[in-house]
């Protein structure tokens, strides 16, 4: 199983980047087209992590992982808007992630 | 400035101003380097595969989101279908690196493609803004770096994450969603952008308990058609205003 989903990862990710530069491909993406792949990351990273935070089901409702989980991703979530530094998010927020959870 | 110059001179100057200019990025990558290679032994690759991950498929993202459904559970075609969302971006930058290389032989453009990602494309086109023109040997360069430097970070995840037994309790799952929020969030000021964002993730966490394994694809693909049709709908209503964005 493993296996198979290296070798199926490899050619997803490899066939997605060369497809263009390949000389037997004729097809040029619209600009629609080009304008809808473009929102693809933030919708794909949005939809993975808002479930690690976010929990929803039918009995029980919308409920969260944890008030460490929440606070610190509240936290990523302003200084990325005010465009701090990615790296400088993703360690801050962790460490107050990891704070709280130390203090609690 | 130096690789201005380097651009007429000599291809070992070329080489070094790619990988210099690369340097920065790189490095910004090592902390989740370190988490997929840990990530991949926690949730039941071997040492050997979880390199592997990242020597074959060298897209963070997606090896990311791969692993997180994996440890999830998570069939392989959705796994594939995510991966193939997840990595259709490069379409673009393929789509823009076309022109450039077309002329150049298959070999070179098989290399160049295996190592396009994010950050290669950015520094690669800041380059080509700089000197005017496209230089292969510069995406080269600039791209191997990044592989060389990933997979390194990777290695070392790895063993870390072989020495470290209990990962699951430390926490991780929330490193990912702290990068993954830290890659969106910087560009919520494009309106299109929230509203991927606000659909795709309210989506998500909504559909999560009823369709386990397409819960991301089936969210992703509504929010980037959301996202779609309000950037339409706003160039059309304001169609002389567009051009006070630009």
């Amino acid at each position: 199983m493993i296996w198979w989903l290296l070798i199926g990862m490899t050619i997803i990710t490899f066939a997605n980047r060369y497809v263009f530069l390949a000389r037997t491909v004729r097809y040029q993406p619209s600009d629609q087209v080009k304008r809808f792949l473009s929102y693809s990351s933030y919708a794909v990273l949005t939809a993975i992590w808002a479930p690690i935070v976010f929990n929803y089901n039918h009995n029980d409702g919308l409920s969260h992982a944890g008030s460490d989980y929440l606070i610190a991703s509240a936290l990523a979530a302003l200084l990325s808007v005010l465009r701090v530094k990615s790296i400088v998010v993703v360690l801050t927020s962790i460490g107050v992630f990891f704070l709280i959870r130390y203090l609690s | 400035m130096l690789e201005t110059r380097s651009s007429q001179s000599s291809p070992w100057r070329l080489s070094l101003a790619a990988c210099l200019d690369t340097l920065p990025l790189a490095i910004a990558v090592i902390p989740w380097g370190i988490l997929t290679g840990a990530l991949a032994v926690q949730v039941g690759m071997s040492p050997l595969q979880a390199q592997l991950l990242s020597l074959l498929t060298f897209a963070g993202a997606a090896q990311l989101s791969c692993l997180t459904l994996m440890g999830a559970g998570a069939s392989l075609s959705a796994i594939f279908g995510s991966t193939f969302v997840i990595s259709s971006r490069h379409l673009l930058y393929s789509v823009v690196f076309r022109e450039h290389v077309l002329a150049l032989p298959q070999r070179w453009r098989l290399a160049i493609a295996f190592v396009l990602t994010d950050e290669m494309f950015a520094v690669s086109q800041a380059h080509t803004h700089k000197t005017g023109q496209f230089s292969a040997l510069y995406a080269l360069v600039s791209g191997y770096c990044f592989y060389v430097v990933w997979n390194l970070a990777t290695l070392a995840g790895i063993i870390a994450g072989d020495l470290i037994q209990n990962l699951d309790s430390l926490g991780l799952d929330f490193a990912i969603a702290a990068t993954f929020i830290a890659m969106t969030f910087g560009e919520l000021r494009r309106f299109p952008i929230v509203i991927a964002v606000v659909v795709s993730g309210f989506l998500s966490v909504a559909l999560k308990a009823y369709f386990s394994d397409s819960y991301i694809i089936i969210a992703a693909l509504i929010g980037m058609a959301m996202a779609y049709s309000v950037k339409e709908e706003a160039s059309n209503k304001s169609g002389d205003k567009r051009g006070q964005k630009t």
